[in-house]
């Protein structure tokens, strides 16, 4: 199945086709050879030379200690990663609970509260901006720790759950009956028998799910004000003056999402049709 | 006694729905409610801290005659359409090259690359590639030196810039799935149509095109639905600037309400922008529950 050729083509045509390919490739990394080069230069420098201008000199080790004077960058990299941790397995957990209710429970008017669930997708984000807010700021949510990942856990509940909805389906009535025979309580039907079966659609949800909250910024510069407890999106959005410093920062801010997709990419033909929210 | 064992039972029959309790419970609290809040807000008028006045339609009249949320609504369809156009040609032309070439792994790797870093970090190298010494000055090089200046703050020139910036991470996804609808296509037609000595042009166009038709239309639906919803990219560029030349609705809703604190003029075009989605969301869900369900 693998590297299957549509047409068959001629060796001229397949020369043409990769050298096509390299053209548009090396355009398409320019971005970040250009971000590569700029990374190690100085400000004044960066301010003063063409941007394919070799650095003359490798500033890397001076970016990373001006980062870590003048911003909060690396901080707010160990917030997110306790957000995002904290939003992708508080949110497949209730996703699970949802998921296994829907499909094997004695649940009443399924489609119904399959659609109140994923109702949380479909409407764009920006409609919950202004009630999340102000509900916040009356019971102390605002600007705190909490607030933020049980937001994140929310947000990230409708398509975990349909996710993993999908391949519950596919799991046979027979094996719950056989198990319901032998005893086994509803729990530990789903922690026993279909968690482990769902490692696959779990680490999909898991690893999208982390990306997102990890990705996001619009909430992270309304529902949160301290610096401290910044995700890292909010904090780099601000970071201006030093471009060498701040490429520097956007690479060290990329390292978690960038190792995702690596690990992702195995499971990739399952993750990738559904990655919207 | 009797009554206390049938709410005993009760409960008991009940004990399902504890699994889909916290999900329902959560969904209701952020988002099914804060909908209610947003359309009942749009009809006041308030400024976040002191008491509502009620207006009717007054907020949605203010916008329709404010030239800010036209132009909003402008570049909003700008986004929109120029978007849905590139990033349905440039990750099929890729996607047909890829399933073609020797190294499709590697190919398939560099495109998709940028859609891996947040649209945030994305917004902020590109804002460093089109600093003065950057892009700009590569058509100084060539003799147009009145291009030489700063892009992202010329008015409605940002708008377009940052469209065609958006496409170095808005392919991957969709290039991803038409990567796979090829894949996938059944071979025998365009294995056939070849030994009727069909030219590749016609190949493309008469068979495989067709074929493609069910990923085509998960990819117009997806990109329209995330081009209306675009903000982290702009906000870190220009921040809808200058004097509000670059906003899409997504961030005029966002100044309305956090930077010029009227919270009613903000839910009203949360409203707007919701309507709009909602009637595209309309045919991709359809079309999502079609494939789906089965």
């Amino acid at each position: 199945m693998k590297e299957t050729l549509m047409i068959k083509l001629d060796k001229k045509g397949q020369i043409l086709v990769d050298t096509i390919l390299s053209i548009f490739g090396l355009i398409w990394m320019l971005p970040v050879i250009f971000s590569f080069i700029g990374s190690m230069k100085e400000k004044q420098e960066y301010n003063l030379t063409f941007l394919w201008d070799l650095p003359k000199q490798i500033n890397w080790i001076e970016n990373i200690k001006y980062i870590h004077e003048y911003s909060n960058v690396y901080q707010s990299i160990g917030n997110s990663l306790f957000y995002s941790l904290c939003g992708a397995v508080g949110s497949a957990f209730f996703a699970l609970l949802a998921a296994y209710g829907l499909t094997t429970l004695k649940i009443k008017h399924r489609m119904f509260w399959f659609m109140v669930i994923y109702s949380g997708t479909i409407f764009p984000l920006q409609l919950y901006l202004i009630p999340v807010f102000k509900a916040y700021q009356k019971l102390g949510l605002y600007d705190t720790r909490l607030g933020l990942i049980i937001f994140y856990i929310a947000i990230c509940i409708p398509f975990s759950m349909f996710v993993l909805r999908n391949f519950f389906l596919g799991i046979s009535r027979d094996l719950v009956e056989a198990a319901k025979i032998d005893g086994a309580s509803d729990f530990s039907i789903l922690w026993r028998i279909f968690v482990p079966m769902s490692k696959a659609p779990l680490s999909v949800v898991f690893m999208t799910q982390f990306a997102w909250c990890y990705n996001e910024l619009m909430f992270g510069i309304t529902f949160v004000k301290s610096n401290d407890i910044k995700p890292v999106m909010a904090t780099i959005s601000t970071f201006t003056g030093n471009k060498p410093a701040m490429l520097v920062a956007c690479a060290i801010t990329s390292i978690p999402t960038i190792i995702l997709y690596l690990l992702l990419n195995k499971n990739f033909n399952y993750g990738i049709v559904y990655q919207s929210k | 006694m009797n009554k206390g064992n049938s709410i005993k039972n009760f409960l008991i029959s009940k004990k399902d729905y504890l699994y889909i309790l916290p999900a329902v419970i959560l969904i209701t609290a952020f988002f099914i409610s804060s909908i209610v809040f947003t359309i009942y807000l749009s009809f006041y008028s308030w400024d976040g801290f002191s008491d509502k006045v009620f207006v009717g339609f007054e907020n949605y009249k203010k916008l329709f005659t404010d030239s800010n949320f036209q132009i909003s609504v402008m570049n909003t369809c700008l986004w929109v359409v120029l978007s849905l156009v590139i990033s349905l040609i440039l990750p099929l032309f890729f996607a047909i090259l890829i399933v073609n070439s020797t190294r499709s792994s590697l190919f398939k790797n560099i495109f998709y690359f940028p859609s891996t870093l947040s649209s945030t970090v994305g917004g902020l190298i590109m804002t460093a590639l089109l600093s003065m010494y950057g892009i700009p000055q590569v058509f100084g090089l060539l003799g147009y030196d009145s291009l030489v200046k700063d892009w992202l703050s010329i008015p409605y020139v940002n708008t377009i810039v940052m469209i065609f910036m958006g496409t170095w991470q808005g392919i991957g996804m969709n290039m991803l799935l038409f990567i796979a609808g090829l894949r996938n296509l059944d071979r025998s037609p365009i294995e056939s149509a070849q030994i009727d000595g069909a030219s590749k042009m016609t190949l493309f166009r008469k068979v495989i095109l067709p074929a493609l038709k069910p990923t085509t239309i998960v990819v117009v639906l997806m990109s329209l639905v995330n081009n209306f919803k675009v903000f982290d990219n702009i906000w870190v560029m220009t921040k809808g600037g200058p004097y509000r030349s670059s906003e899409t609705l997504a961030l005029t809703m966002y100044t309305e309400t956090f930077v010029r604190n009227n919270y009613g003029g903000g839910a009203a075009v949360a409203v707007i922008l919701t309507l709009v989605i909602i009637i595209v969301s309309y045919f991709n869900l359809k079309n999502t529950f079609k494939s789906n369900e089965g």
